[in-house]
């Protein structure tokens, strides 16, 4: 039933695509980490006017579809400003990708934060620490902890998000694997491969994410 | 700390990666940027990584005759007009019908490909040869096409014994089941050479589309499609252009 031989051949080309989706999702990763806690602590600590920002920035990027914001930074922006032309396709892929995790993950993170318990802060005040003292040395490493289950899941979502790269040209994985398929055929051996790459991946940064959360449990551990 | 002032670095990098491969892209002066999807077979697709095709075959032939580079970029179809109005690509090959919508936004070449209404028969089948041949036949068609509407404007429409089906029309007309189907000439004639079921086309198509190639309709859109154009008209003069047809289909498809 399945071409085995046809799918071995397509596994070395599949590959050579993997690198990007998982630079994509990395940077964009990394650069959502920081946006999402700088909104959270701006919603947390209720900062005047950059608050009311944040709040429109979130409901923006959570209320519409990623691909609706990949085609409007993409397609959209250059016909007002022209110089916006430069902005290559992962580019454009990596800022949609922030942009849009990063309103999410900031809902988490601020989560995380409130749900800190009380006492924790008043017996940081009482021992005389100041506001960021206490956000520095208490409130954010027992969020950290609290978030990065949900975090890591964002992190997931994205790498398989990154697939919608193809509609800005850019042949990631998934692109690969369309046209792959298209000349072929063989759309069960190509998708079933690319599945299973998918999966492997995602699995092992499960894995990971496992030793990173009892790492961060040792303080609770008896 | 230590992690930090990593962090930091790390960052630093990454944010000066993305910024080089920011401006790196776009025009050259003759560099010719074509649109296509890769997903569109045996018009353009990838084999273990090569884009091949008709498509791919007849730029690369119109690059040879202007001397531009002809730099080909796949993206999903839904992509593609996008990247033509933002000025990322040139122009589209992923045969493009021309439609009074299209034209009043971009300019297009000639026709580069003339496909059509097929009436299509087992093979062997003599006693069709043409739309005009159906009458006491039985036809089937694929429900949502618009095949069945230009069979009932044919002048023998009354006569045809016309059967919509759901899906594999093919299957049925090579089984004898049914005695012809009718969709369009360029899948058709694939099918036949692709799936190795017994059928044959059966004369020429009786209902045409036309594709071509769409520039943007400003002043260098305008040149590039006259250049390209112009490209079109020697390959069809020498050639070249059914060749490269018969090349992919086994039959011409770039004759109306």
């Amino acid at each position: 039933m399945l071409d085995l031989e046809y799918m071995w051949g397509l596994l070395p080309v599949l590959l050579r695509y993997l690198p990007l989706t998982l630079q994509m999702a990395t940077i964009a990763m990394l650069f959502a980490l920081v946006l999402a806690c700088l909104l959270a602590v701006i919603r947390v600590s209720k900062v005047p006017f950059l608050n009311g920002l944040s709040l429109l920035f979130i409901s923006f990027f959570r209320g519409t579809p990623l691909l609706v914001q990949l085609f409007l930074f993409y397609y959209g922006l250059p016909q007002l400003f022209s110089s916006l032309i430069a902005i290559t396709g992962v580019a454009a892929a990596v800022l949609g990708l922030t942009l849009h995790f990063s309103a999410y993950m900031a809902e988490s993170i601020r989560a995380a934060i409130v749900g800190i318990d009380r006492s924790q802060t008043e017996a940081a005040l009482s021992i005389g620490m100041t506001q960021s003292q206490l956000m520095r040395r208490i409130i954010l490493p027992q969020a950290t902890r609290v978030a990065t289950p949900t975090l890591m899941n964002y992190f997931i979502d994205m790498i398989k998000a990154t697939s919608l790269a193809f509609t800005l040209g850019v042949t990631e994985l998934m692109g690969a694997t369309q046209k792959e398929a298209s000349g072929s055929f063989l759309y069960l051996e190509a998708f079933l491969l690319v599945a299973v790459i998918y999966w492997v991946i995602v699995e092992m940064l499960s894995w990971g994410q496992r030793r990173l959360e009892s790492y961060l449990n040792k303080a609770y551990q008896r | 700390m230590r992690l930090t002032r990593k962090l930091t670095i790390t960052l630093a990098t990454l944010s000066l990666s993305i910024t080089s491969g920011v401006f790196a892209a776009t025009t050259q002066a003759d560099t010719l940027r074509v649109g296509m999807s890769g997903g569109y077979f045996p018009f353009t697709f990838v084999e273990q990584d090569e884009l091949k095709g008709f498509e791919v075959d007849v730029m690369n032939a119109v690059g040879e005759i202007t001397g531009d580079d002809i730099e080909f970029v796949t993206a999903s179809f839904s992509g593609l007009a996008g990247m033509l109005e933002s000025g990322r690509i040139d122009t589209i090959a992923n045969q493009i019908t021309i439609t009074p919508e299209r034209e009043a936004k971009y300019v297009f070449t000639e026709p580069y490909v003339y496909d059509g209404a097929q009436v299509v028969v087992k093979a062997g089948n003599d006693t069709i040869e043409g739309v005009e041949d159906l009458s006491g036949k039985s036809v089937a068609v694929n429900l949502g096409s618009n095949y069945e509407q230009l069979l009932r404007e044919q002048p023998n429409a009354d006569e045809i014994d016309i059967r919509t089906y759901e899906s594999n029309i093919e299957q049925d007309v090579a089984l004898g089941r049914v005695e012809a189907f009718v969709m369009d000439r360029v899948s058709a004639t694939q099918v036949i050479k692709e799936k190795g079921l017994p059928l044959e086309l059966a004369g020429q198509p009786f209902s045409t589309i036309q594709n071509a190639l769409p520039f943007r309709d400003d002043e260098a859109g305008r040149a590039q499609r006259d250049r390209v154009g112009d490209a079109l008209a020697e390959l069809r003069e020498s050639g070249e252009l059914r060749k490269i047809s018969e090349k992919w289909f086994d039959t011409d498809i770039t004759q109306p």
